[in-house]
């Protein structure tokens, strides 16, 4: 019998199969198919300080191989997230393990919806740093291609609680290994890479861009060798875990991360597809590693000849 | 959910009547809501598209939806025969309301907005007005007809009907009617339905529309589907709300309009 438990430093999953920021709701929405508790982790849609509208439709956009999105982190903001009864209260029913991701406007906001969190933290496992919204502070640059600012924000946010940290990384820089060297030396416990792909579709009938936003993030089976080169390298380059996500679709694909390196995986795309792709991807690495003869996630991770 | 196709046939131009098996949908499924199917001979796509359910044999466990060819997907799907497997789930969403005695329901339809609203004849007769923007896009009335239900037809360049916006047969009907108790649902496109209920709150007048955005994971998960209602808790006056989950039936209160 294998072991499928996935250590991330501080954090214990009883699996390596989480789920992706903004692709499983608030986890209430996919409960209703299967026992979300089952999963590695549930990683819920980005929380901010105050409610946001997010942006105009049209808002998502099919391509080849995948999807862009252009959202805009609609969220209820955090106080009704950690008291309403269709967010954290209902996710500590499940018995769920839930990572919340969080985001700002500010480095300040960051630090302060952590601080909020820490101080409600029953049935919070972990906080997910999103460092690739807009800074409008900094004026208009995003949080997570900027080294200095990306270290800044985990440095603030590490100072306001004691929740484990992962640090969830954009693809759209020069060397990703390098925000996540940053990362790790302000503190975070892991890091969680990729993020989606910066991406544009035009219509030319119209000779506009399809996305109200003009621009969105590419995400699904199109963006995965990208983020598992990226997994790789980053996966060298550090010391503390990755979790390695972009494009996953199968169980197949989540073993290839873990040979990549990852010490866990997140499925985002693919859960729009098929509700309970988790599940049949949890089996799949268990499978795997029986055949396979690894008996640990941990002799799995990484695992790659040559 | 996996199952078969039984029928997947063109029923006027580029309509087509897509017939499945689904006992369970075909139990719980009411007007309004929606079935999301997975269609995998379209390369390298991999998202579902959702439809409306437009109706349902309990005794037999079949699900009918009505759908237009108006791209990739509706396209592949328009290509598929009877025995092919596809993949639905549903039934998702929230239905209309079902008229309560004694109103005189009113379906206002838009396209192929009609195949929406069928269920709803289950219950007491009504009226369907239809409209469309000529003869050729006029579907279903005569489903309509032998379920017990009046067609009026308005039709953008005269071609069936009056000349006009649906919404233009709702004056005679209302004159045609004093004291008469109503009760409106709406589906069709943006505009139509705008008009529709602005028509409807200086009439006095109250019913449910069902408006939705291109939809992504169906379910509420990833906010892709969002439409603008009201919301006086809001600053704004307005939130977005999934089309998927929160919808696509509102009640005529939460339907935005500028």
């Amino acid at each position: 019998m294998v072991d499928l438990t996935a250590k991330l430093g501080k954090l214990t999953l009883k699996n390596p199969v989480m789920t992706a920021s903004g692709t499983f709701g608030y986890g209430r929405e996919y409960h209703q198919f299967f026992d979300i508790a089952r999963l590695g982790a549930v990683v819920v849609k980005g929380i901010r300080l105050t409610p946001s509208h997010g942006n105009p439709t049209p808002r998502v956009c099919e391509v080849t191989g995948g999807m862009l999105n252009a959202i805009g982190l609609q969220g209820p903001g955090v106080d009704k997230f950690l008291h309403d009864e269709h967010y954290l209260p209902f996710l500590r029913t499940t018995g769920a393990t839930v990572i919340v991701n969080i985001w700002g406007t500010s480095i300040d906001e960051y630090g302060e919806v952590a601080a909020r969190l820490d101080a409600e933290k029953a049935g919070i496992a972990a906080l997910e740093i999103n460092i690739s919204c807009p800074n409008v502070k900094a004026g208009g640059a995003a949080f997570g291609t900027d080294l200095k600012l990306a270290a800044e924000v985990v440095r603030t946010v590490r100072k306001r609680t004691t929740l484990p940290l992962v640090t969830k990384l954009s693809p759209n820089v020069t060397h990703i290994a390098d925000f996540a060297r940053a990362a790790e030396a302000e503190g975070s416990d892991a890091v969680s890479l990729i993020n989606t792909l910066g991406a544009m579709v035009i219509d030319i009938e119209k000779r506009r861009p399809v996305l109200a936003n003009r621009c969105g993030g590419l995400s699904g089976p199109a963006v995965k060798p990208v983020a598992v080169k990226m997994v790789y390298e980053t996966s060298k380059a550090v010391k503390i875990p990755v979790i390695g996500m972009g494009g996953i679709s199968c169980g197949a694909d989540a073993v290839e991360f873990l040979l990549a390196g990852a010490k866990a995986v997140a499925v985002g795309t693919a859960n729009f597809v098929e509700p309970t792709v988790s599940l049949e991807i949890i089996d799949f690495i268990a499978g795997y590693m029986e055949r396979h003869g690894f008996r640990t996630v941990d002799e799995l991770s990484g695992a790659l000849e040559g | 959910m996996k199952t078969t196709i039984i029928a997947n046939t063109r029923i006027q131009g580029d309509y087509f009547k897509l017939v499945f098996s689904s006992p369970e949908m075909a139990e719980r499924a009411a007007a309004g809501q929606f079935t999301h199917i997975r269609i995998d001979n379209r390369q390298d796509r991999i998202l579902r598209r959702p439809f409306s359910i437009h109706d349902t044999d309990a005794a037999s466990g079949t699900v009918t939806v009505v759908y237009k060819v108006v791209g990739r997907g509706t396209a592949a799907l328009s290509g598929l025969a009877a025995g092919t497997g596809i993949d639905a789930m549903g039934p998702l969403g929230r239905a209309y309301t079902p008229p309560e005695p004694g109103v005189l329901p009113v379906a206002v339809a838009g396209g192929y907005g009609a195949a929406a609203m069928f269920m709803l004849t289950r219950k007491q007769p009504g009226i369907l007005l239809m409209g469309a923007r000529s003869a050729a896009d006029v579907i279903l009335t005569d489903r309509y007809r032998d379920a017990g239900y009046e067609v009026r037809v308005a039709t953008n360049d005269g071609s069936l009907g009056k000349k006009g916006f649906v919404t233009d047969l709702i004056p005679d009907l209302l004159a045609e009617n004093p004291g008469r108790k109503f009760f409106f649902y709406g589906c069709g496109p943006h505009p139509m339905l705008t008009a529709l209920a602005k028509l409807l709150r200086a009439r006095g007048l109250d019913g449910e529309l069902s408006v939705d955005h291109v939809m992504c994971c169906g379910v509420g998960a990833c906010f892709a589907c969002v439409v603008k209602v009201n919301d006086p808790e809001s600053p704004d006056g307005w939130r977005y709300a999934r089309s998927c989950s929160e919808g696509p039936v509102f009640p005529l209160a939460d339907v935005y309009t500028e």
